[in-house]
């Protein structure tokens, strides 16, 4: 397993390089650039033209596209992320302080819909038929197909400005030191974030319960007089879980992703937001880093994935 | 008695010869015939626009300029009038194969509505049209003039540019009718002159005359055509007093009197303040947009003080200020004992450092810009082969500023104009200056200090003890970030975590106006929405 680790990991350098290059060259081909992005049009017409070229070249977006591309991947190499192309902040900075909020958010999103999804669908696949299975089974439907910026209004409508008790917005407040303080903020995305989740592991884990109840070994489990709960605790359970534990781990770098629309909508000021306004702005650096920073995470979560895959299901061998 | 007769009819005739001259196409572009432009204007009808698409949040634009002593009150209003229009259309021989492309760099809805409302307009009078947005460098594609002014072709293929103009100064709305700036339109050779007077003079009766002569050229030929005058819309809540503060243009500095305000405390007994327009990233520098960052406002005075209408109305962190009988010498003495928030005096050397900086950044508000570049030396400190502007001189506490030629906003330009600590900067090239570190955290001249940033979440500020003009009231503001075109104003402010702010979209007004512990005032700001038509000659390619 640790030479198909390591082989998996010498794979993962040149997939980075050539998907890094493919976004670079995606924002090469956008109009404009920083500069465009930092005037406002209604201002243009008074603008020196001269002088946004010398902006231009300071900034370093006068070098043809494969100088600048080549200038920041060898710089990355050495572990230097760069400087904002519009405010100047070095890079390691915005993710230092950006990714936590990020995983702060997905992290607890992935918890409740992890725990909450599977044993929902294990319980809705033991119940089914029942008017229960059928009533989990509408509601992971309309979790799935209704979006979560929808969810995120009403939730901000209703526990926000209707009840008042929760904040409509934002991380924290001033004062707010410990997690604890800041909890009142991350109820309501997280747990917006979670639906869509929650629905999607419910519905896996209960057609994967369904699947392994089906099964000859849990026919001899219940022919040896096991009890029920065990069988399906013990027997179905474990084997249900490889196939959800599957798709939580390719869940991981969605949910950073996916989290881009919960953090504009509840204000949350995460790695997603930041990718917004850096593309908005044509920030290169900042879109490089952070469409790196994604790269890695669904290329780490697929060999997690393999490997927890191997772990859970003995009839999975890595290698060859 | 037949001399004199037939005298006259061949005046009469050359005179109508001459008005059928001027009204026809210039070049082989149809849009440059004067009567196809008076089609569109009149095909248009703003006043529903307005009311329908606005919700009469505008104002109908007759003119460029807004309504004013500047401005003629003779002008044609191009009240809407398709039979007019099809008749000038017709009379232009108006392919009605021809179809115009509309181009415009708003993302809002109102705009979108607005170019499909156009476009049924101009169908209605047999002028087909179709519209885009522009995307990536719209300077690139809208402000580049060809490089010969006369004749073109121009630098671009689209017809018309929906946009607009927003002043500081008057001038602005005209300089780009100085010779070979245009974009848009063949020279014209009067408004040449009439640039140059407005500019020259600081004689508000002259330059008066001269917005008058051009105002009433553009509109007789309808160069270009104004639609409507954006408003300002101030918002407070029910928690703030302003004590009569004005409402002013909010994108400027202006004496705003915030250092008078209070809020009604909280449960805590705290005095607290919220507003919708924190930084994200970074805290811009105060030279690119001037007042239009509230927070910056907060943070930084200005040299002079403007009132709400931005009329320089007196010194600021100046105790005196004067300029000399020639308009060439502008002076000025700052108030003793002015600090930085971090307790350093505010001294000349900061002021010199400041407009040095403010040359070089690229991208310093146009007419700040234009009052700098006039000072004697200020373009060979510019171009490097000056180590300082000669014409800046310093004693003690005054500033003494020389220029080569009269500006006739120098005081508008400083009441807008905030120092930066010069000891900040030591080391960062100007043209760089935006990605300073100090801009993560700025140490200010105004009456709130920044306390504390978690960016792109909150930024909080703190009454700046000793300010000059008496330390705030209000004892904390907490700003969360975004700007007036932000989907999350209506929320927070719903939420009881907007007191104060200002917007530009209409469409935010009427929530806003809905809430009942809110006040949202509507202040008329120069800021023209307005058509470009491309009159040159197309590009071959």
């Amino acid at each position: 397993m640790l030479t198909y680790i390591i082989r998996r990991i010498l794979i993962l350098i040149p997939m980075a390089f050539a998907i890094c290059f493919l976004v670079y060259l995606g924002l090469e081909l956008t109009p404009g650039d920083a500069v465009s992005y930092m005037i406002n049009p209604d201002a243009l017409g008074s603008m020196n033209p001269e002088q946004l070229e010398a902006l231009r070249q300071s900034l370093g977006l006068g070098q043809p596209f494969h100088v600048r591309f080549w200038v920041w991947f060898t710089n990355l190499l050495q572990g230097n992320f760069g400087y904002s192309t519009t405010g100047g902040v070095p890079i390691s900075s915005i993710i230092a302080t950006r990714l936590p909020a990020t995983l702060e958010l997905a992290g607890v999103a992935l918890v409740i819909s992890t725990v909450l999804g599977s044993l929902l669908g294990v319980f809705s696949a033991l119940k089914r038929g029942t008017v229960t299975d059928s009533a989990l089974t509408v509601i992971g439907m309309l979790g799935v197909s209704i979006p979560e910026f929808f969810f995120g209004l009403v939730a901000i409508l209703v526990f926000g400005l209707n009840l008042g008790w929760l904040p409509v917005g934002g991380r924290s407040m001033p004062g707010d030191i410990t997690f604890l303080d800041r909890l009142p903020h991350l109820v309501m995305p997280s747990l917006v974030l979670s639906i869509m989740l929650t629905a999607g592991v419910m519905r896996y884990a209960r057609s994967s319960m369904l699947d392994a109840l089906s099964r000859d070994f849990i026919k001899t489990a219940r022919s040896k007089g096991l009890p029920e709960w065990r069988v399906n605790a013990l027997h179905g359970f474990r084997v249900a879980l490889t196939p959800v534990v599957v798709l939580i781990g390719f869940r991981l770098p969605v949910l950073i992703g996916g989290s881009v629309i919960i953090e504009q909508v509840f204000q949350w000021p995460g790695i997603g937001n930041e990718f917004i306004s850096a593309v908005r702005s044509q920030d290169y650096p900042v879109v490089m880093s952070i469409a790196l920073l994604t790269v890695m995470a669904v290329l780490l979560a697929s060999l997690i994935v393999d490997v927890l895959t191997a772990l859970i299901d003995p009839r999975v061998r890595l290698g060859a | 008695m037949k001399k004199l007769l037939a005298l006259g009819m061949a005046l009469l005739m050359s005179t109508t010869a001459i008005g059928t001259a001027t009204a026809q196409a210039i070049n082989e572009n149809p849009l440059s015939d004067p009567r196809v432009r008076q089609a569109i204007a009149y095909a248009i009808d703003m006043d529903t626009i307005i009311e329908t698409i606005f919700e009469g949040k505008a104002v109908r634009a007759v003119g460029l300029l807004p309504d004013g002593p500047n401005k003629p009150d003779d002008l044609n209003r191009y009240d809407f009038d398709p039979d007019k229009a099809r008749a000038l259309l017709a009379e232009a021989g108006w392919n009605a194969d021809q179809e115009l492309d509309v181009v415009y760099y708003y993302a809002d809805q109102q705009t979108a509505d607005l170019m499909a409302a156009m476009q049924a307009y101009l169908a209605d009078v047999g002028m087909k049209m179709n519209y885009r947005i522009l995307e990536g460098d719209v300077g690139a594609q809208i402000s580049v003039p060809p490089a010969d002014p006369v004749n073109g072709p121009s630098t671009f293929k689209w017809d018309i540019l929906y946009g607009a103009r927003a002043a500081l100064a008057l001038q602005e709305y005209f300089n780009r009718f100085g010779y070979g700036l245009m974009p848009t339109i063949p020279n014209v050779p009067e408004m040449n002159e009439l640039v140059k007077k407005v500019n020259g003079s600081t004689d508000p009766a002259v330059q008066r005359e001269g917005y008058f002569a051009m105002e009433h050229i553009i509109n007789d030929k309808a160069y270009i055509i104004p639609l409507y005058y954006q408003q300002l819309f101030s918002y407070d809540s029910d928690r703030l007093d302003r004590h009569g503060a004005p409402y002013g243009n909010e994108q400027y500095n202006y004496n705003w009197g915030v250092e008078n305000w209070t809020v009604t405390p909280d449960a805590d007994g705290k005095s607290v303040l919220y507003t919708n327009a924190g930084p994200a990233q970074f805290f811009e520098v105060p030279w690119q947009n001037l007042g239009i960052w509230v927070h910056n406002k907060f943070a930084f005075d200005t040299i002079l003080e403007a009132d709400g209408a931005l009329t320089p109305i007196g010194g600021e962190m100046a105790e005196t200020y004067s300029v000399s009988e020639d308009g060439l010498t502008f002076t000025f003495t700052l108030k003793d004992g002015l600090t930085w928030h971090d307790g350093e005096p505010i001294t000349a050397a900061d002021v010199v450092f400041s407009i040095g900086a403010a040359l070089k950044f690229p991208i310093t508000n146009p007419v700040l810009a234009a009052t700098l570049k006039k000072i004697e030396g200020a373009e060979d400190f510019v171009a490097g082969t000056a180590d300082a502007v000669s014409g800046i001189t310093t004693e003690g506490n005054t500033v003494t500023l020389k220029f080569a030629s009269i500006d006739p906003n120098v005081l508008l330009s400083f009441s807008q104009f905030a120092p930066l600590p010069a000891k900040y900067f030591e080391g960062v090239d100007p043209l760089n200056l935006q990605q300073a570190p100090f801009w993560q955290k700025p140490i200010g001249s105004g009456p709130f200090k920044i306390e504390e940033v978690v960016m792109n979440d909150y930024t909080t500020l703190v009454p700046f003890e000793g300010y000059h003009k008496g330390t705030a009231k209000i004892e904390q503001i907490i700003a969360r970030p975004s700007g007036d075109n932000d989907g999350n104003l209506l929320v927070n402010a719903t939420a009881g975590k907007a007191d104060f702010g200002y917007t530009k979209v209409a469409s935010d007004v009427p929530a806003l106006e809905a809430l009942d512990f809110m006040n949202v005032h509507a202040v008329d700001i120069p800021y023209t929405r307005m058509i470009w038509i491309n009159q040159f000659p197309k590009p071959a390619n």
